[in-house]
């Protein structure tokens, strides 16, 4: 699978890219609108992450451009701007996502992978390690092929993870992401434990291996081999 | 008291001492002049009855005791009294009152026979006099009075037109407002010089505000990027193998000192775009259903605390205002709530057609309650708790003329939100 991160700033840029290909996919990158507009034009794209802010042009004309030609290609836009009208224009014109910088790396490979599991009609619709298996369509979990009841935040994290195997989570990437903006006030590092502990306890009480292991310090890090 | 009304006390204040000097001086002059008067024509009276009998060697005649001028007896003291002059009162049938009269007594020989005269004249009565006089000025007084009182009025409408028309929109500016102060032009040459002063001075702290707002507007946009790239870097830096916990633990605090530093960055962004009114796109919020809503989403942090919620929506209210702002302002409110709160406690939340309260227990603020809607004022030092977020809320509500109050009471904070008329 092949993504093309079109960032003008080329450290985020490498550290996207660094990150997308340890989970093995091929990234390509691009600078400015010219060159990205070239790229896109020649190469089928699995997902394309888009800057609003380029030189030469504007990322939603990326955006549109894509729509036109490929519009199978997932559209992840990341932009500084928090605006409202940018979200919802970015998200009219067809991409299938947006996030605001800064963000977390794992954050956006969980994206990255969301979007490219709605838009693979023919590939694996489930994910599966060991005796777990997510169906994201259902949002259901089975652990040996048995229902697995989980909250919703829950469901959310076991995803997360899933998302980022084998990756440092750190706890703060994880309480954004479950409780979104409200986390910046709110001292939800613990319910972050809390959450975890319960998932684990679910998933091995119905009988599944403890895939999630503390990294002190750090975070958590769901290991699979 | 504006200046036009001290001005003219100060006049009338002058004008009275004036005027009752005047009519005290004048008072006495005309009171010594008329003295003078009847006495010369009492010496010529005199003069003019010696005359009579030295040159007839006569006595005049005299229509005695009928006017009661000239009283004539035959002298019987020893030593006669040669000439006296005296005032005297004498009662008027007519006037139904004593008059003053001016009496001269002289002594008259005829044929060696001593005669005393006694000549009267009346003189003009001293009250009426005095009543005349004060009369008199007292109409000046008034007449000068209401000259004054509409002169003031004239001048007030148009020598201080301009100066009044300044002084309002000078009360009214608002460094926020675009555009600079825009003064009429006036003929006044100290009013001139005070609008090209206020001109200066309001334009240089116009681009001084200017330069400061873009400046942090330019710095928290600018600061976006390095952040993003340095908190990627420590992210990748993370995934690296056969760290050490000592690496580790620098990694984390590097990571949560970013992360912090992204989250109050972003609020301040926020703060300057509501600045801006860049949120123009207004609907009428049903914040009956908003607080639902989010106090459903924070279930969870209220639960983990032990807090008791009651929500009393009494009924449903419509505030004309941007979506996303009401989601921050009552996220805010909301998490302020939970966040200043002890374990076990409470918080009720009452929406009304006119107000929005929400109370919570919770230790007493240190510091002024002033101080409770301003950036980077938070009660405790919480880790975390960054202070801006009720600076949020101040923020929003003074775009939408919501007024915010703060009460601390029986160890409850009280804060209400009171809506604007028109907008309800």
């Amino acid at each position: 699978m092949r993504i093309l991160i079109i960032e003008d700033e080329q450290d985020l840029n490498a550290s996207i890219a660094t990150y997308l290909k340890q989970d093995g996919y091929t990234c390509d990158v691009a600078f400015d609108f010219k060159e990205a507009s070239l790229m896109i034009a020649d190469i089928p794209y699995t997902c394309v992450l888009v800057d609003l802010n380029l030189p030469h042009g504007n990322g939603l004309d990326i955006v549109r451009l894509l729509k036109e030609n490929t519009p199978e290609t997932g559209i992840i836009i990341i932009s500084a701007k928090n605006a409202l009208d940018d979200r919802i224009s970015g998200l009219e014109i067809g991409a299938d996502d947006y996030l605001t910088k800064p963000f977390h790396l794992s954050e956006l490979n969980a994206r990255v992978k969301s979007v490219i599991r709605r838009r693979s009609f023919n590939g694996h619709k489930t994910v599966r390690v060991g005796a777990l298996e997510v169906f994201p369509e259902a949002a259901e979990v089975q652990v040996n092929g048995a229902k697995l009841t989980l909250t919703k935040k829950e469901y959310d994290l076991l995803l997360y993870f899933l998302s980022n195997r084998n990756r440092v989570l750190t706890k703060d990437s994880i309480a954004e992401h479950l409780w979104g903006d409200h986390v910046e006030a709110l001292d939800s590092l613990d319910f972050v434990y809390t959450h975890i502990k319960n998932l684990r306890r679910k998933i091995m009480d119905a009988g599944g291996e403890d895939h999630i292991q503390t990294v002190y310090g750090l975070g958590y890090k769901f290991v699979s081999e | 008291m504006r200046i036009l009304t001290k001005t003219s006390l100060y006049y009338l204040l002058v004008s009275f001492i004036v005027f009752l000097m005047g009519g005290i001086a004048y008072y006495n002059i005309m009171q010594g002049e008329i003295y003078d008067e009847v006495d010369d024509q009492l010496f010529t009276d005199k003069e003019n009855i010696l005359t009579y009998i030295r040159r007839t060697n006569q006595l005049p005649h005299v229509t005695s005791g009928v006017t009661e001028t000239i009283l004539v007896k035959e002298a019987t003291n020893s030593t006669p009294v040669l000439e006296s002059l005296t005032d005297t009162l004498i009662y008027s049938s007519y006037d139904e009152e004593e008059i003053p009269y001016r009496r001269l007594t002289f002594t008259a020989y005829q044929d060696g026979k001593a005669y005393q005269y006694t000549i009267m004249k009346s003189v003009m009565d001293f009250d009426d006099l005095f009543e005349s006089t004060v009369f008199a000025l007292g109409w000046t007084f008034l007449m000068l009075l209401i000259g004054l009182v509409a002169v003031n009025y004239s001048i007030n409408k148009y020598t201080w037109r301009n100066f009044y028309d300044t002084l309002g929109k000078v009360k009214k500016y608002s460094l926020s407002q675009h555009g600079p102060l825009q003064l009429k032009k006036s003929e006044t040459t100290e009013f001139q010089e005070l609008n090209k002063v206020l001109k200066a001075m309001t334009d240089k702290i116009h681009s001084d505000y200017l330069n400061l707002k873009e400046f942090t507007e330019n710095v928290s946009h600018e600061i976006q990027t390095p952040l993003a790239i340095v908190n990627s870097k420590l992210e990748l830096f993370m995934q690296s193998d056969n760290l050490t916990s000592t690496q580790a633990k620098l990694l984390e605090d590097m990571h949560n000192s970013v992360s912090r530093l992204a989250r109050l960055n972003k609020s301040l962004i926020l703060l300057t775009r509501i600045g801006n009114q860049e949120f123009k796109e207004n609907e009428d919020v049903a914040l009956h259903d908003l607080l639902t809503e989010q106090t459903e989403q924070l279930q969870e942090m209220i639960e983990m605390r032990g807090l008791t919620l009651s929500l009393n929506l009494t009924a449903p209210v419509y505030v004309r205002m941007n979506r996303g702002l009401a989601e921050i302002l009552v996220s805010n409110l909301l998490i302020n709530a939970i966040q200043h709160n002890q374990l076990n406690g409470s918080i009720t939340i009452t929406l009304e057609p006119e107000k929005l309260c929400l109370q919570n227990t919770g230790e007493a603020l240190q510091g002024a309650t002033e101080n409770f809607f301003s950036r980077f004022v938070s009660g405790s030092n919480k880790p975390g708790s960054l202070g801006i977020g009720l600076a949020l809320v101040s923020k929003i509500c003074s775009v939408y003329t919501i007024h915010p109050t703060y009460t601390y009471h029986n160890g409850l904070h009280i804060l209400c939100l009171l809506f604007p008329l028109k907008s309800r």
